[in-house]
């Protein structure tokens, strides 16, 4: 059906501009039904050359031509790898920026967990008549070596410490950094305005975590939870928390002195994540799981101000994997490494452009 | 050159010979430069300097593209309840400062709105304009980062809930005319924003052409309400 293209939706198309292969769509906004325009050839281009082309290249010449600024090509080189951005400053004649800058540190935790603790196979899972549980709890009565040693070296700095005590309360420390985190999480909250400025809200939760936390754990805990929401509950405490676990270290000066305590916890808590749209991602709030954890604290001892903070967990590799998350995968494409250290690319060869083309993981998990 | 030139009035987007024939480009050997150039926002690009206002609207001397729409991929959502339905994922994406016309790519927006992504990236793939291409890169990387860093599931679950042309800042150029005139030449740049929502696209994106079912209701809603003038009051 020919309409007169003025009254069309796109009426200021002029007609010599139309070109192939255009079809409006079904669902036109004032008449609501199929137009289609008169084909062209692809490549026709009505009205955009001269009709004399003896003297084209006179007229290209009248174009002043600059150099236009290549905005993508300037974002790309922002990302620069650190090879690339020496090679290019070289070629560019700019010397490199100085390598240091001089400014007082003040290191308040150490960088890891020194002599891990190595918890005893199937703690928590076998029963407690197994030959295994008896030997290891056998082991852990007796505190003796490096760990007797820390706990003098701790009451040198910390003379009312106390192992037992200490268990107890570390285990309500573990309770409220937890509690903080999901706090955290909570100061994110806009509800999709994105006009809100959360930043005091959520500095003041976290300095309130960092109190609890030692700056190494602090992005091990909040860096990926950054946009979801956490909801956690401790429900009981099926065993006593128990130390099993001490030692001291130095850094730098033999005086700088970090103490590390691993606490065991045999619990019963509530977990579940939810995404940044409030959808449940992994773990239910209903069912609660058994849970046994060895965490890691850490003092700094000869710092007047040092607290005992969380640091790390020990997460041994017995440890049955945690439930799988409630969403599927599609398998990545690795690239394979050869000897000669030349990538090359998996045989599946597969067209980003294409949907569906991409294999889903196989059934078993 | 200089010599044959003719003095003359300053035309509407025309500039005067005299003031030009002291500018020198790169590809233009018989003009040389001098003090009494042209006035700055007819200059080529390669003589402008950015002002210290300019330098703070455009970080490493790449203007600022849109600002507003990445902050709404950081807001974040209340755990839903039970009864709730589903919130669809919503990602927004941009790319900034493309050298395209943002009244010419506003058809190619224009075009994909309201389709899934699928069906997009198809379109695009076969559309006949060259900015169809940056768009269609555009939306694979929107769809890359809607599974990596956004929770969706589903890559195709996508559909283009918005797909707005912004313009960017324009470089403006020179050239020659007969009768020893001159124009300016603008260099177009353009910001391409986009929303990609979860979920199958919906059957209408504007509103749909009222049907005659529609038009009837509406005819006797108003034909229910009539009053008569001075008449008694029910």
């Amino acid at each position: 059906m020919a309409l007169p293209l003025r009254s069309l939706r796109f009426s200021h198309i002029s007609w010599n501009k139309c070109l192939g292969t255009h079809v409006l769509r079904k669902e036109h906004a004032s008449f609501g039904m199929v137009i289609q325009m008169q084909h062209y050839r692809q490549d026709f281009k009505a009205g955009q050359k001269h009709y004399n082309p003896k003297y084209r290249r006179l007229r290209a010449k009248k174009v002043i031509k600059i150099d236009l600024p290549d905005y993508q090509q300037m974002k790309a080189d922002t990302n620069l790898s650190m090879e690339e951005m020496r090679a290019k400053m070289k070629k560019e004649g700019v010397s490199p920026p100085t390598p240091y800058q001089e400014r007082p540190l003040l290191i308040t935790c150490t960088g890891g967990v020194f002599e891990p603790y190595v918890p005893p196979e199937g703690d928590g899972r076998k029963s407690l008549l197994s030959t295994a549980r008896l030997k290891d709890q056998y082991k852990t009565l007796e505190m003796k070596g490096k760990s007797a040693l820390a706990i003098r070296k701790i009451k040198q700095y910390d003379e009312d410490f106390k192992v037992k005590d200490f268990a107890l309360r570390a285990q309500e420390l573990f309770i409220t950094v937890n509690e903080t985190l999901q706090n955290w999480t909570e100061a994110h909250w806009s509800n999709g305005n994105s006009k809100l400025d959360l930043s005091a809200k959520i500095k003041k939760v976290e300095d309130d975590l960092h109190d609890l936390v030692t700056e190494r754990a602090f992005p091990d805990m909040t860096y990926d939870m950054k946009g979801k929401t956490i909801r956690w509950k401790w429900l009981e405490s099926l065993e006593p928390p128990k130390v099993t676990h001490l030692r001291e270290t130095d850094m730098i000066s033999k005086e700088n002195i970090y103490g590390q305590i691993t606490v065991r916890m045999h619990s019963k808590q509530l977990l579940a994540v939810y995404d940044r749209f409030g959808r449940l991602m992994y773990g239910s709030e209903t069912l609660p799981k058994d849970v046994v954890e060895y965490v890691v604290f850490e003092k700094h001892l000869s710092n007047q101000y040092g607290v005992w903070r969380l640091h790390g967990k020990i997460i041994p590799e017995w440890m049955p994997a945690r439930g799988a998350i409630l969403r599927t995968f599609v398998r990545p494409l690795l690239e394979e490494v050869t000897e000669a250290g030349e990538k090359s690319v998996d045989t599946e060869v597969v067209d980003a452009s294409k949907p569906g083309d991409q294999k889903p993981l196989p059934a078993a998990a | 050159m200089a010599a044959a030139v003719k003095l003359c009035k300053p035309i509407f987007r025309c500039i005067g010979s005299r003031q030009v024939s002291h500018l020198n480009t790169s590809h233009s050997k018989q003009l040389l430069l001098s003090d009494s150039a042209l006035p700055s926002h007819l200059l080529p690009a390669a003589l402008v300097h950015t002002s210290s206002v300019v330098a703070a609207r455009s970080p490493g001397g790449i203007p600022e593209g849109p600002v507003k729409w990445p902050r709404f991929n950081k807001v974040v959502w209340k755990p839903q309840e039970e009864n709730e339905p589903r919130r669809p994922a919503e990602i927004f994406y941009h790319r900034s400062n493309i050298k395209y016309s943002p009244q010419k790519l506003w058809y190619i927006a224009s075009w994909i709105r309201g389709l899934s992504i699928d069906e997009a990236i198809k379109q695009l793939t076969f559309h006949p304009k060259v900015g169809s291409r940056v768009v269609k890169e555009v939306l694979l990387e929107a769809q890359d980062l809607a599974v990596k860093e956004h929770g969706v599931e589903f890559k195709s679950n996508l559909w283009i809930a918005e797909s707005i042309v912004g313009k960017g800042s324009y470089v403006k150029g020179l050239r020659r005319h007969a009768r020893a005139r001159y124009a300016q030449i603008t260099y177009k740049y353009c910001h391409y924003k986009v929303k990609l929502q979860e979920g199958p696209p919906p059957e209408h994106y504007y509103t749909p052409p009222p049907t005659h079912w529609d038009m009837m209701e509406d005819y006797l809603k108003d034909y229910r309400h009539r009053t008569v003038q001075f008449g008694l009051k029910s």
